[in-house]
């Protein structure tokens, strides 16, 4: 395109929205829209980052000039400043770290009166549902346009009360001190917007990190984070890591093994009493998880570490991190599969695994809010697995139909009701038939449970499990 | 089919869901959806995320085929597993054991250095290598050291050099690498670490800093939402609550602070007026001193001047001199008879006083409680000769002024003499109505003779200070000097104070010497007299009567009120000072002289000895008409009173000659006891010595050369007549006699009423 050489006389600002070339999964040439992000000079070029709209953060990356559709562009206009006739001030609620990175960013740019808003925003939105609604009704439709904002108020049915200390005197105060996950709009500004580390190497893997993570600031410039894949201590060079592995001679993670099946083992670590391990997985676990908050340190959590042994030792797949006392009823913190072990099944293992450890507490739980969006797919995909694994095993009893309470599959699964519930719903087995409610199989809800079932191999052996749960309560301290 | 109730019942978690498959259900699309009934439940997705392309594709397409398909999965970064330099990197393997692994954290620490060596490092190390053999573990572990041991500034070499027990060729080749390396180095530290939260907050919002400490775990019922939000609006509550109370607690304290500083600046005004300090000189002398003491320890002293003074008293007793420090105050210059006018007052005002007195001795913001200081410093003097009498005093608690020790002073014992707190009554007196409060009718023993109203106090080292005052009964007490001593009077400490219950008949009489007198003897007067021969405590207590002027470099002053003096300078009331100092050398002298004749006079050499008598020269400035020259000190507010020099004559020691030296000077000299008297007994070089010391203290002797009048009285009736304003030294002896009172009173009632102006000053 002959206009893609325009983009560096054309001032392309933050704010500025156009469609930017990507390869999709089957490797295609799209154009999405998205917002420039922020934008810097390295020796000879421009580099602009962008948000693709309506996708998620982890695709945002540094693209050159010649991906930008630059005869689509479309600059960020300054808010009207009387209401429109909505009563919403402008037409799109319009990201508020747009504004940052023009304050931030090094070149002057539009005065900072306004948010920036768009002419044709029901061109972008149409535009945008119509380039992506796929699928049957069922599939929700794309809301407005809001790339990288976060609502305060996380619609999520587990009432975390995220915003407890965001009291309304609007005096900006420090995160809430429980859990792990921030849905908070301190959360929203451009530096932990962008991903600041570029490549990270854990043992033979490299990963493309997704999100920020608050690794030493001068090791964010590094073209490569080197890992020890044991201590997950971060190295800013190889070199580097060879002196380290000369001194470490951790094979597994530093803690105590309480599950081993076949080469799958979980080591539950204390991040109080190993508060190094602990940050350091905190921290690549940062990398890829949007909404994880390192605000605070570990001591009220314990991470249990999924590994995959073989002859070099025990290699971290995943892990999941839990609150020794959970006032919500939260049984997972945060809950990852590092990348290169994903869609293989380990992440239902997981939480798989993190339901086991409920069963032995004899409780109930679910995991913190917000879920990503793999969060919920992997959680709605375990739900229903669990749960029509119950009904189906169900039989007749006496020749009468087979029956089961809400109540029932929870205690069975340790999965909260609310869950169950919307499990359910979800897989819309609920109908009302006759003056009652009733659960009703379907039969494509049937194979597809069975293929499923037939896939998924990796499983949590709960004999090999070697759990005592603590009450820590009653201890002083976590 | 169904007409079914539109209202379905909410779903009973409860409740058995009979399970049917569909095939069993013909005709199931008459079933009513539920989700009428039941709300759809929540994602747990945040809104915005919800929407994303890639999601809605992938729940459309499993809703689709209850299957996740290749391409409908959603799109990450890509992650690489291909490092093909693993296997070197991770070198050895790992047998899986049977046992789950244990451990125990506190066992994973192991000695190693957190820094790891880099290639540039390297490169180094091999340099190094050349001359020497240096491991690469043995530098690594040398740069932690370094590193740790830095934490904004980097270590010196010097301190490197404690740090690593290394060759010094090593030592600073790594260490100048170390350094250099350091400062180009973008990170704070060459040990790559989180950033750490600062406690003031300032780092809150820094997205680079992490695992900030929690403050605090909040305890809130499970599953209570609200709780959380409440708890801590309650905490907040609290904290704003305490914070409250100790602003309000605080607000107190200043304001505590506020009236007692108000009270001593008051204090300190009238002791200006009183000595006549206008041009602050005095003050500023006093102030260094001051703010090492504690102000309010020593019931006698206010000031550390005070106190000084107290410890020369103390010396000069245990020399057995008696020597009496007044201050005068007196409304007109007058003779020692002024002193019988306050005695007046005093009485006076006593039956008033006396009941009042717990409220006196709490502060109140006015004149008298000023005064009350004055008092207090009195009262010590008189404690040791009358502590029958008013012993309350004494056990009354010092509210504010009680005494506290002050790290890194040095306290002497308590001299008994010190609490009485006969003055205390009275705060509300002022003017000459304090005058005679403050002072007794006090005599001398070596120049017997009375030296009229005079107040005592311990100086520093322990001499005895007595601080005169002159008033209208002067005259009277002239003639008290003779007839007094001749007629005995009960030895007793009770004899010299007047039971205070008698003082309220006195007011206003005593005009006359036998009026004096009789006063005296029916103890409505206090009269000191110094005892022929005393135990070494009660001597003490008779002898000084501290004086409150303490403050004034080394001398006692003795405070004259110049009903109308003229503006004095600095200078003149120097030269004055100076001049009394002299005089009162001379006059201790003289007083060494007699007093080695008498017998009256004892002599402990010991300080400790309490028995000490004093010789007090008073000076006493000559009736206010008079000269100004007398009275440079006198200031010219209407009768003010002015601090004239007098000389202590301690017996004592050889130290007073240093202490007149010092008078001036500061502090030392404050201790003016010392100074003043030049010690006679003990150091007969002294008398000698007196003109040099005077010279010494106060270069400038005029007219007060002529002054030494060896007797005491008459000295100073003589320097009152002739020189008028004249401090006159009167060194008194221990016993001393008093008898005529009455003329004193008339005298005593004339100054009662002058008086009263002086107190609206």
């Amino acid at each position: 395109r002959s206009s893609r050489t325009s983009a560096t006389q054309v001032d392309v600002v933050e704010g500025c929205r156009l469609p930017v070339l990507r390869k999709n999964q089957e490797n295609e040439d799209e154009w999405p829209l998205a917002e420039i992000l922020s934008v810097k000079e390295i020796p000879g070029r421009k580099l602009y980052y962008v948000h693709y709209i309506d996708f998620n953060k982890r695709l945002d990356e540094w693209v050159t000039p010649d991906r930008l559709d630059m005869k689509k562009l479309q600059f960020p206009k300054k808010e009207a400043k009387t209401p429109t006739k909505n009563g919403l001030p402008g037409s799109r609620p319009s990201s508020p770290e747009s504004e940052v990175v023009r304050v931030v960013g090094a070149a002057a740019y539009l005065s900072h009166h306004g948010k920036p808003t768009f002419d044709n925003f029901a061109f972008n939105q149409s535009l945008v549902s119509h380039y992506y609604s796929v699928g049957n009704g069922t599939a929700r439709r794309p809301m407005p346009n809001q790339p990288g904002r976060k609502r305060k108020q996380p619609p999520n049915c587990g009432g975390t009360d995220e915003d407890s200390q965001d009291s309304s005197d609007g005096i900006p105060s420090t995160p809430r001190m429980t859990g792990s996950l921030v849905s908070d709009r301190s959360h929203d500004d451009i530096v932990t917007r962008m991903k600041n580390i570029d490549c990270i190497e854990l043992g033979r893997h490299r990963l493309k990190p997704w999100y920020f993570s608050p690794y030493p600031q001068e090791l964010t410039t590094l073209p490569i984070l080197y890992l020890c894949e044991f201590c997950l201590k971060y190295l800013k060079s190889l070199k580097c890591l060879q002196r380290h592995l000369t001194k470490c001679n951790l094979r597994h993670p530093p803690g105590n093994e309480i599950y081993r099946k076949g080469t799958i083992s979980f080591f539950e670590i204390d991040g109080r009493k190993n508060k190094t391990y602990s940050q350091n997985l905190c921290l690549l676990a940062k990398c890829f998880l949007d909404h994880k908050t390192l605000y605070y340190d570990t001591d009220p959590f314990l991470f249990y570490v999924m590994t995959e042994y073989d002859a070099k030792g025990f290699h971290i797949v995943g892990y999941f991190s839990k609150e020794k006392e959970s006032t919500e009823d939260y049984n997972v913190a945060c809950i990852l599969t590092l990348p290169p072990y994903q869609r293989r099944g380990y992440g239902k293992l997981l939480i798989e695994f993190s339901y086991e450890l409920s069963k032995v507490e004899g409780k109930t739980g679910t995991p913190e809010k917000p879920l990503s969006d793999l969060g919920l797919l992997s959680y709605r995909s375990y739900w229903s697995q669990t749960i029509l694994e119950i009904l189906m095993d169900l039989k007749p009893d006496n020749g009468e139909r087979p029956q089961i309470t809400i109540n029932d599959i929870s205690e069975i699964t340790s999965v909260k009701k609310e869950d169950v519930i919307s499990t359910l719903q979800y897989l819309n087995l609920i109908n009302y038939y006759k003056g009652q409610y009733i659960l009703t199989l379907s039969e494509d809800i049937v194979e597809g449970h069975e293929r499923a079932m037939q896939k998924r191999h990796l499983r949590i052996d709960s004999k090999c499990l070697h759990f005592t749960p603590k009450d820590w309560s009653k201890r002083g301290k976590w | 089919m169904s007409k079914l109730s539109f209202r379905a019942r909410a779903l009973d978690a409860a409740k058995p869901l009979p399970i049917y498959r569909n095939k069993d259900l013909p005709d199931l699309n008459d079933c009513v959806s539920i989700n009428r009934a039941v709300p759809q439940m929540p994602t747990g997705m945040e809104k915005e995320e919800e929407s994303e392309h890639h999601l809605q594709r992938a729940i459309s397409a499993q809703s689709v085929f209850r299957e996740k398909k290749e391409n409908m999965v959603i799109p990450v970064p890509e992650a690489e597993s291909n490092i093909t330099y693993y296997d070197r990197l991770y070198k050895g393997e790992l047998r899986i054991p049977k046992q789950l692994f244990h451990i125990q954290p506190l066992g994973l620490d192991n000695e190693q250095p957190d820094y790891d060596m880099d290639s540039e490092d390297e490169i180094l190390l091999n340099r190094l290598n050349r001359k020497m053999e240096i491991k690469p573990i043995q530098f690594e572990t040398m740069v932690d050291r370094l590193e740790k041991a830095s934490t904004n500034q980097m270590v010196t070499i010097t301190e490197a050099k404690l740090l690593l027990n290394e060759d010094d060729y090593l030592l600073k080749a790594v260490y100048d690498y170390w350094v250099r390396k350091r400062k180009n180095c973008r990170g704070p530290s060459l040990i790559p670490l989180i950033k750490l939260e600062k406690r003031d907050g300032s780092t809150n919002n820094d997205a680079y800093v992490a695992f900030r400490r929690r403050t605090e775990k909040m305890q809130t019922r499970k599953n209570r939402k609200n709780d959380e939000a409440s708890y801590e609006k309650m905490l907040k509550l609290r904290r704003e609550f305490s914070r409250t109370v100790t602003i309000l607690e605080m607000i107190k304290r200043r304001e505590k602070s506020k009236r007692e500083l108000l009270h001593l600046t008051l204090e300190v005004v009238e002791k200006r007026y009183q000595m006549g300090d206008f041009t602050g000189e005095v003050l500023s002398e006093v102030t260094a001193p001051l703010a090492e003491k504690p102000v309010y320890t020593v019931p006698i002293t206010v000031t550390n001047g005070n106190r000084h003074n107290h410890k020369a008293e103390i010396k000069i007793k245990s020399g057995g001199l008696p020597y009496h420090g007044y201050h005068h105050v007196s409304v007109k210059d007058e003779d020692p008879f002024d002193f019988v006018r306050p005695k007046k007052k005093y009485t006076r005002r006593e039956p008033l006083c006396r009941p009042g007195r717990p409220a006196k001795r709490q502060h109140i913001v006015n004149k008298a409680d000023i005064k009350q200081y004055d008092f207090h410093s009195s009262g010590e003097e008189d404690y040791p000769l009358s502590p029958s009498s008013e012993p309350d005093e004494e056990n009354d608690p010092d509210g504010t002024f009680a005494f506290r020790r002050k790290a890194g002073c040095h306290y002497l014992a308590p001299c008994l003499d010190q609490t009485s707190g006969l003055l205390w009554d009275h705060p509300e007196l002022a003017g000459l109505d304090a005058l005679r409060h403050r002072q007794s009718l006090t005599a001398l023993s070596v120049p017997q003779r009375c030296v009229g109203l005079a107040r005592r106090r311990v100086g520093r080292g322990g001499r005895v200070l007595l601080d005169r005052a002159s008033s209208d009964l002067d005259g009277v007490l002239k003639q008290l000097d003779s007839g007094v001593f001749s007629s005995s009077f009960p030895k007793g400490l009770s004899d010299h104070q007047v039971p205070t219950q008698n003082h309220r008949t006195m007011p206003g009489s005593a005009s006359s010497l036998t009026d004096l007198l009789s006063n005296i003897q029916a103890l409505r007067w206090r009269f000191f007299r110094p005892r022929s021969t005393q135990g070494d405590d009660s001597g003490e207590g008779r002898t000084g009567r501290p004086s409150m002027d303490n403050r004034l470099s080394g001398g006692l002053f003795v405070h004259t009120k110049n009903s109308g003096s003229g503006g004095i300078t600095e200078e003149q009331y120097q030269v004055h000072q100076q001049a009394l100092a002299q005089m009162q050398k001379q006059q201790l002298a003289q007083l060494q002289l007699k007093t080695a004749g008498s017998t009256d006079c004892i002599i402990s050499k010991t300080l400790d000895s309490a028995g000490a008598h004093f010789a007090a020269s008073a000076v006493i400035s000559a009736p206010g008409q008079v000269n100004n020259e007398n009275k440079p000190d006198n200031t010219s507010v209407n009768g003010v009173v002015q601090p004239l020099v007098e000389s202590l004559p301690p017996h004592s020691t050889s130290t007073s000659q240093g202490g007149t030296g010092l008078d001036r000077s500061g502090r030392t000299p404050s201790s003016g006891g010392p100074l003043l008297p030049a010690s006679h007994s003990t150091t007969p070089q002294s008398l000698p010595n007196h003109r040099g010391h005077g010279s010494a203290v106060s270069p400038a002797h005029h007219h007060h050369n002529a002054r030494p009048s060896p007797s005491s009285l008459k000295l100073a009736t003589m320097a009152t007549s002739s020189l008028d304003r004249v401090p006159k030294v009167t060194p008194a002896i221990s016993s001393m006699a008093r008898d005529n009172h009455e003329p004193e009173r008339l005298a005593l009632n004339g100054i009662s009423e002058t008086t009263v102006p002086m107190e609206v000053t």
